[in-house]
């Protein structure tokens, strides 16, 4: 139906069963990704103020050295699966790199000692494992239906039309990992300190949300 | 000697487009005032504003990440400068709509880089009213059916032979209509920037970093109201579309004035369920036009 959709593709590398290909809309969002995954690299965390509401109290939370470097390890993680998921042409690889992207935000603040944000990441954990079934049965569905998991055979359009219930079963597996409305949990993990750390977070799941737009848009 | 000219054109229709975004923002304040009875600033107190900050003394907090509290400043005018030229060049019309979500992450980066609470607060709600962002794309995706394309110099063609979706489409035109005001200061949605957060997300940024988020916030107005007019009129002459933007800009003024702000609840659960009838709308249209 709608060809080039985000943009013509202006490189596509085959590398075996992978396949990478390139779109301005690739491009702008791997790139958002990269500058994001790079200023966790280099930013050092904000000393978040606390205030007691009714006085005049407040006092500044400090991050430890290896809370730190293990908050920064999974954040730069978590960048590098989305930018896999952006620039990815295969939707058993988007699915993977997707999940890896749920696994890596509960990482980003599980080493936060704070109740709160532990509930937060728990629960938001939880939501984010069930949303695996659909993300990976919407995989598997275009797989029989249309015998290939490229991105640039689905655009071409020489396989079957991919049912509509397998474009909503990937749509869905995304908006698990942290979109509206599955989010509450996930507002919660953001009372976390390390402002680098923590935008990793929102950045990845929208950025997810906004490639799926794109492949469930082809074939 | 080309390519410097058209170099030199495309920051001169840049520095345009930013002035023009902030005096748009300018009249926005006005007319708000005027409907409430007061006078108002005049409607080139945005435009002052950023000249004002521009001059000022610049500061990174103590506890703020330093390398992020600026680095979101650049990012909030790099993004909205591509949006930009995705705009004049007539490119895809899913790259502006991305940015536009990206701003959200923006917002939030604001928000959580100084420390301060208050700051902080304004860029979860940024991150919470996400849900505006959803019937974006159920429009976007309306406008796909109908005009096979999602390229914007293909759908300003589509509406010179069919005529204006704002006609063919109007749900769709409506529910980015309430994206747009969900952006604007002052509006029912605005609860990023509410008073109970001093400044929200941008309360600490202060001096050249200030007077930058105020250009990214001129930029930005100039791009969402063009990107209105190109997907729901058409292909417009200059002077057509700068009377357009005013017209848009009045409008979008008489909504604010006239609705409160909403609580952060309230904001979302409005914004989830005009998403709701926008998938029932785009369910018909899906069944209607390509069955």
């Amino acid at each position: 139906m709608i060809d080039l959709v985000g943009g013509v593709p202006l490189y596509i590398l085959e590398f075996g069963d992978e396949l990478v290909y390139l779109t301005p809309y690739t491009i702008t969002l791997f790139l958002l990704a990269l500058t994001f995954t790079v200023l966790a690299l280099i930013s050092q965390p904000e000393k978040q103020i606390d205030i007691a509401f009714g006085g005049d109290a407040y006092r500044a939370k400090e991050i430890s050295v290896d809370e730190m470097r293990f908050r920064r390890f999974m954040a730069i993680a978590c960048g590098l699966a989305t930018m896999g998921a952006m620039v990815t042409g295969d939707i058993f690889n988007f699915t993977l790199f997707t999940a890896m992207v749920g696994i890596t935000n509960v990482g980003i603040v599980a080493a936060v000692k704070s109740p709160h944000v532990q509930d937060a990441a728990y629960q938001y954990g939880l939501v984010a494992l069930a949303a695996t079934v659909p993300l990976f049965a919407g995989a598997a569905v275009y797989a029989a239906v249309t015998g290939s998991l490229s991105m640039i055979e689905l655009m071409k359009g020489t396989v079957p039309a991919v049912p509509l219930i397998a474009k909503g079963m990937l749509m869905l597996g995304v908006i698990g990992e942290g979109m509206a409305p599955f989010y509450a949990a996930k507002a919660e993990m953001f009372r976390a300190p390390g402002a680098p750390y923590v935008i990793m977070c929102s950045l990845s799941s929208l950025l997810i949300f906004l490639r799926v737009v794109e492949i469930i848009m082809l074939g | 000697m080309t390519s410097r000219s058209s170099g030199t054109d495309m920051i001169a229709e840049l520095l345009i487009a930013t002035f023009f975004g902030l005096l748009l923002l300018g009249i926005h304040r006005k007319i708000i005032a005027r409907i409430q009875r007061r006078p108002g600033p005049p409607i080139w107190q945005e435009i002052l504003h950023m000249l004002k900050f521009s001059f000022k003394t610049t500061w990174i907090p103590k506890t703020a990440s330093p390398v992020l509290f600026v680095g979101v400043v650049l990012i909030a005018i790099g993004i909205w400068t591509a949006a930009f030229y995705v705009l004049i060049s007539g490119g895809s019309l899913l790259v502006i709509f991305g940015i536009y979500m990206l701003h959200k992450i923006v917002e939030h980066g604001f928000g959580l880089s100084s420390g301060s609470p208050y700051s902080k607060y304004g860029g979860v709600r940024s991150v919470i009213s996400a849900a505006s962002e959803l019937p974006l794309f159920v429009s976007v995706a309306v406008i796909a059916v109908y005009t096979r394309s999602l390229d914007l110099s293909a759908i300003m063609y589509y509406q010179q032979v069919h005529g204006p979706l704002l006609i063919i489409a109007f749900p769709a035109a409506c529910a980015m209509f309430i994206v747009i005001l969900s952006k604007m200061p002052f509006g029912p949605f605005s609860i990023v920037e509410a008073k109970e957060l001093v400044s929200g997300y941008k309360t600490e940024h202060f001096g050249i970093w200030r007077a930058g988020l105020e250009i990214c916030n001129g930029l930005k107005t100039y791009v969402l109201i063009a990107v209105f007019l190109a997907v729901f009129i058409g292909p417009l002459s200059l002077p057509w579309l700068l009377v357009g933007m005013i017209l848009m800009i009045v409008i979008l003024a008489f909504a604010c004035a006239v609705t409160p702000m909403m609580s952060p609840f309230d904001s979302v659960t409005i914004q989830m369920l005009v998403t709701a009838l926008m998938l029932v709308y785009a369910a018909i249209v899906l069944m209607v036009v390509q069955p």
